[in-house]
């Protein structure tokens, strides 16, 4: 399997947690579920963390001047 | 064109093209004219053209002091037909324009042959500079055209993506906006990858060097969302900004747009064909990455649910197990009780046919020695008799 995209990660971790939340879960699902959750959250928290930015500059067309 | 055949006669003679006396010459029934003759012609027919106001866009505008005339190509900017102009030097100076290539303007001027090469261009008698009232009436043209065809339709606006890979910055050379957006950019979300293209963004060429530009952007990797900014200016500075080339380009664009051009009371088209339009390059900053410290928020509390909902899963099935136990603790003592009860409920209904009960609603048992009374013939008069009641009892004689 893939790692997830932040994006979807995150949309996983608020499932899991809506899913806790409405407090149905099996004691074994939720103690599954809340495993997955860490998961998902330190590896949102890992991609935020880990991200490094730049700023890159292209290079000014040198033709851009003649008329087309 | 003259043929090789030297018994064909040749003999000049005047002939009309259209009206136009030019001599002809004569091999036999065929009648040929000269290459000057037949331009002469030409120019002469072309001198009898109206003067007309012609529209364009100036280029290769050629001056020399040395030179009577100044020569320029007038560039249709739509289409790129091309139109060559000549004007008087001294005339030309005395309009006092000052013109730079790529201005609009109009040309009032009659066409006519430059005999000698045979080239066609327009004799300007004056030059105007395309006005403000001009650059309006153009504009709102270009917009009903543009709206007409569909190119500002609210159902060809797409959706920013929430994390764009890299951002294309389109920017001019000016630091303010460049800098508004980029810093807005890296505060809000240090992960981001910008990709900046610096560009003309005023005068003449600035339209056709955005264009270029945006290709170069979108052409790079990973770029999913492009950013064109420019602080505030005049109306004349923004105009570039509202040329057809450059609004079809970004209405064309492969990717989303945010266009963050001049203040928010400026409305140059682009704006109208972006997908977003800023009111500021800050704001376009703000709309292209999200926040990462509100991520990060939102990320803990999503994790403090997380804890709360397994505590709570925890706390609910410990509660049904406290009270099974309970239950269970209870269970042997209940049993008993429940037993006390039902060794009760047979003893009441054993008390009821004892004759205690019986004596309890007033009736006596009545005892001569150890026998039960049952009939008077068992008792003579002065015998002792035992009287049982419900509260004790007490000797008795018969009389």
């Amino acid at each position: 399997m893939t790692e997830p995209t932040f994006e979807s990660a995150q949309r996983e971790l608020e499932q899991i947690v809506e899913r806790l939340e409405r407090g149905q879960a099996p004691l074994d699902e939720a103690i599954a579920l809340w495993e997955r959750g860490e998961e998902l959250y330190k590896l949102c928290l890992g991609k935020l963390d880990a991200a490094h930015g730049r700023i890159d500059e292209l290079a000014r067309r040198v033709d851009e001047a003649r008329p087309g | 064109m003259l043929g090789a055949k030297s018994a064909r006669s040749r003999s000049a003679c005047g002939a009309s093209i259209l009206g136009v006396k030019v001599p002809a010459l004569q091999y036999g029934d065929r009648k040929v004219y000269t290459v000057a003759a037949f331009n002469r012609g030409v120019g002469e027919w072309l001198a009898r053209l109206p003067t007309v106001w012609v529209e364009g866009e100036v280029t290769e505008l050629r001056r020399h002091p040395s030179w009577q005339n100044v020569f320029f190509t007038l560039k249709d900017p739509s289409e790129g037909a091309c139109l060559a102009v000549t004007m008087p030097r001294g005339q030309f100076d005395g309009l006092r324009l000052d013109l730079a290539d790529g201005e609009r303007v109009h040309v009032y001027g009659r066409p006519s042959l430059f005999e000698a090469r045979g080239d066609l261009r327009l004799r300007a008698l004056t030059i105007e500079r395309f006005g403000l009232g001009d650059h309006l009436a153009a504009l709102e043209r270009l917009k009903r055209k543009l709206a007409a065809e569909g190119l500002f339709a609210a159902d060809r606006k797409r959706p920013l993506p929430r994390f764009p890979r890299r951002i294309g910055l389109l920017t001019g050379n000016d630091a303010a906006a460049k800098r508004d957006v980029v810093s807005t950019i890296v505060a809000r979300f240090p992960a981001a990858r910008v990709v900046v293209a610096e560009t003309y963004v005023q005068g003449p060429r600035a339209a056709q060097a955005i264009v270029a530009a945006l290709g170069d952007l979108c052409g790079e990797a990973d770029v999913d969302v492009v950013v064109v900014a420019r602080g505030g200016g005049s109306f004349e500075d923004l105009l570039p900004f509202s040329d057809e080339r450059l609004v079809r380009a970004i209405a064309g664009c492969p990717v989303p747009v945010v266009s963050a051009v001049g203040h928010e009371q400026d409305s140059p088209l682009c704006d109208l064909a972006a997908d977003v339009r800023a009111s500021t390059p800050t704001a376009a900053g703000r709309l292209v990455v999200p926040d990462a410290a509100e991520l990060a928020d939102r990320l803990a509390r999503s994790r403090a649910a997380l804890e709360r909902g397994v505590r709570r899963t925890f706390e609910r099935e410990g509660e049904r197990l406290r009270s099974l136990g309970d239950r269970l603790s209870r269970a042997p003592a209940l049993a008993v009780e429940r037993k006390r009860a039902a060794l009760e409920h047979a003893a009441g209904r054993l008390r009821a046919l004892s004759p205690r009960a019986t004596l309890d609603r007033g009736y006596a048992i009545v005892r001569a020695g150890d026998a039960l009374v049952r009939s008077p013939a068992q008792v003579g008069p002065g015998a002792r008799i035992d009287v049982e009641v419900a509260e004790g009892g007490f000797g008795a004689r018969v009389e």
